[in-house]
């Protein structure tokens, strides 16, 4: 029993930061820019916040900062695929390698250091002293408890409000968004740099919440199962929080498998959530491949007005 | 009168101006690399000296250069090879480590093989191992149609933890007190050195085998269906090529190209199975093939280049710049290509009346 509210409540945890990094790429793409660069924003994010918090000795100066390089790195995106047009797959492949570089450059010599600061758990009175649910659900930080509220925060404002008419218009069919005086461009950036804010707090969330310090290439591959995890979600908010979860959920696994010591190499059993991963997106694909549910139309084109 | 700049598209830029836009890259990497080290309080000329000295300007360096180089032009070439049929494989990584842990495999246990026979398996083996690795990427690709950016990416991780589970278990070397390396292959598993230098015959193999695949995609008549298939698959389709088969098969041969260069570096430079066996050349090689727009001997120089700058950077710890510098600049080398590319692509006009039709505008009217 005690496993399994563990390996739950660990889930939580690890799926806390996918799901920042996933609707994060979630607004990006619905606006019609897929960003690849997630696990370099991830990585930035994680030394810039790890490195402000270190010297601040303040968490909220490291996430602003985490949030900001991230923001940083995705505008560049934004700069190089709306307004030059390159290609989103190129870019995306190239600030994956240019976010991995500026962490692994910035961060030297900070591994095996550690914050002062702990963003502590906080149990919630009263409901986190419910059996089994109660260590599941309400023992967690901030970050954990806000996750929800921000993933309907988006929904609502993807589906009841103007903006996020106007920013699926300009995701499905930019043209014709355009010509009816939806300012294109103008929302594609900020979505492409709001999601840059996600990737980079997610990273932060790895160093400065989840291991409380800082390794080259730490996030292993997170911005990537992000992304997948849009597909997973079928461009939802909702569904995307929750595929979040489960992936954290089998992340976890991993730990509680080591800790109830299962006689299984810890290499082969750190392999489950790519290995998910991988199965999940089959599956998935199979299932939408005729229909495409989700996926926005204008996805992976610039937008070309001359060539409307 | 308002003056509003406005962007078209071009047919095609001087051929002056596409050559151009690479060195003119390179040169914006470098000068915005400098700007990254000055922010950081080191002085740049200095560095760049002491990456000089340490790669091109001095016969150790030079050789170290080459043999960084070997994996460099494969994984670059793998990648290459996939945009050919239109796939995108960033798994060289993943299929380079893959040939090294089949290679290992032969030479821990097919060790009786007699002199060079047993390095010939081995090279076989690895080459085999990356086509298998890759090929797994390519098949949900042909049936289904899902990406294989991310599944050829979660195999790269797949394959390193792959490796540990060897070389921290089974073939572990027990002398290694917890380091993670397998045991020692055996003698007649080294690659020769060319004669005269400290350079391993590994970079004539990698040569060749660039030779041969540009001969091959661009060559030979199946090499061009491979083309058509990956250029416009509308065609292909009507042409009643079957996409699916020879996106399987290429990405099989650019498996086989990144597996190669692990056989190489494991029986080259390292005699063993080692984490680290591959210092990001997979992803290196990414940038190396946007670097030579996929050309072949763009491959062989971006790679001469970015071996350069990785030997280079090694050089730097008297200077107190972090190794990852170069990581940076060859990122920035391909974002600065990216961006005169584009700006190949189009034509900045400006345009004397807002309200003029951009079709009229484009006829200079």
């Amino acid at each position: 029993m005690s496993f399994w509210v563990n390996s739950l409540s660990a889930g939580i945890v690890l799926g806390t930061p996918l799901a920042y990094a996933a609707l994060g790429e979630l607004i990006a793409e619905r606006a019609g820019v897929m960003n690849l660069g997630v696990e370099g924003m991830m990585l930035i994010g994680a030394v810039v916040g790890f490195i402000v918090t270190l010297s601040t000795h303040s968490a909220v100066a490291g996430f602003a900062a985490a949030i900001a390089s991230g923001a940083a790195l995705a505008s560049l995106h934004a700069v190089m695929t709306i307004g030059l047009r390159v290609n989103q797959i190129v870019m995306g492949l190239t600030l994956t390698i240019l976010g991995g570089g500026l962490s692994a450059y910035i961060g030297t010599g900070s591994s095996g250091r550690r914050p002062e600061v702990n963003i502590l758990a906080i149990p919630i009175p009263g409901l986190s002293s419910i059996p089994v649910l109660g260590k599941v659900l309400f023992t967690h930080d901030v970050f954990a408890y806000a996750v929800p509220f921000i993933a309907l925060a988006i929904w609502l404002l993807l589906y009841r409000s103007k903006f996020g008419l106007w920013l699926r218009a300009a995701g499905e069919q930019p043209g014709a968004a355009d010509a009816s005086g939806v300012p294109v461009f103008l929302i594609r950036y900020l979505a492409v740099i709001a999601g840059g804010g996600f990737a980079g707090l997610a990273g932060a969330y790895f160093s400065v919440v989840y291991t409380r310090g800082w390794a080259e290439g730490m996030t292993n591959g997170r911005g990537w199962i992000a992304i997948a995890l849009v597909i997973f979600g079928s461009w939802n908010p909702i569904a995307v929080l929750v595929g979040a979860l489960l992936f954290g959920f089998v992340d976890g696994l991993n730990f509680q498998f080591q800790s109830v010591g299962v006689p299984v190499s810890t290499h082969l059993l750190a392999m489950m959530p790519y290995v998910f991963t991988l199965v999940v997106l089959v599956a998935t694909w199979t299932r939408m491949r005729h229909r495409h549910v989700g996926m926005p139309e204008g996805l992976g084109l610039p937008y070309e007005r001359e060539a409307r | 009168m308002a003056i509003s700049l406005h962007l078209e598209r071009r047919m095609g830029a001087p051929i002056a101006m596409r050559i151009a836009v690479p060195i003119l890259a390179v040169a914006g990497g470098l000068v915005t690399g400098a700007i990254v080290m000055a922010l950081g309080g080191h002085d740049p000329l200095e560095a760049y000296n002491d990456m000089w000295q340490g790669s091109l300007g001095s016969t150790d360096g030079l050789q170290s250069t080459l043999i960084r180089a070997t994996p460099l032009v494969l994984t670059g070439l793998a990648v290459a090879t996939a945009l050919r049929v239109g796939l995108w494989n960033i798994g060289g990584e993943g299929q380079l480590i893959v040939g090294a842990i089949a290679a290992t495999g032969v030479g821990l246990y097919a060790k009786a093989l007699p002199g060079p026979a047993l390095l010939v398996a081995m090279i076989l083996a690895g080459c085999a191992g990356g086509a298998v690795w890759a090929a797994i990427a390519a098949i949900p690709r042909a049936l289904i149609g899902l990406n294989e950016i991310i599944v050829t990416l979660f195999m790269n991780y797949i394959a390193i933890l792959f490796m540990d589970n060897l070389i921290f278990g089974p073939w572990g070397d027990p002398k290694a007190f917890g380091f993670a390396y397998s045991r020692a292959l055996p003698d007649n598993a080294t690659l020769p050195l060319i004669p005269g230098t400290g350079v391993h015959i590994g970079l004539l193999l990698a040569v060749l085998v660039a030779v041969s695949a540009w001969w091959l995609m661009e060559r030979t008549p199946w090499g061009f269906s491979v083309r058509v298939a990956g250029g416009n698959p509308r065609t292909a389709e009507y042409l009643g090529l079957k996409i699916g088969r020879r996106m399987v098969i290429v990405l099989a041969i650019s498996g086989a190209i990144a597996g190669l260069a692990g056989a190489i570096e494991l029986t080259g430079v390292t005699n063993r199975l080692q984490e680290g066996i591959s210092v990001n050349y997979g992803y290196t090689g990414v940038l190396i093939a946007f670097l030579a727009r996929g050309r072949l001997l763009g491959v062989v120089l971006a790679a001469f280049l970015f071996a350069a700058l990785v030997v280079g950077s090694y050089a730097l710890q008297t200077t107190g710049v972090a190794q990852p510098i170069a990581t940076i600049i060859q990122a920035l080398i391909i974002v600065f290509l990216l961006a005169g590319d584009a700006a190949l692509a189009f034509r900045v006009r400006f345009v004397r009346n807002p309200t003029m039709p951009g079709a009229l505008a484009g006829r200079g009217l």
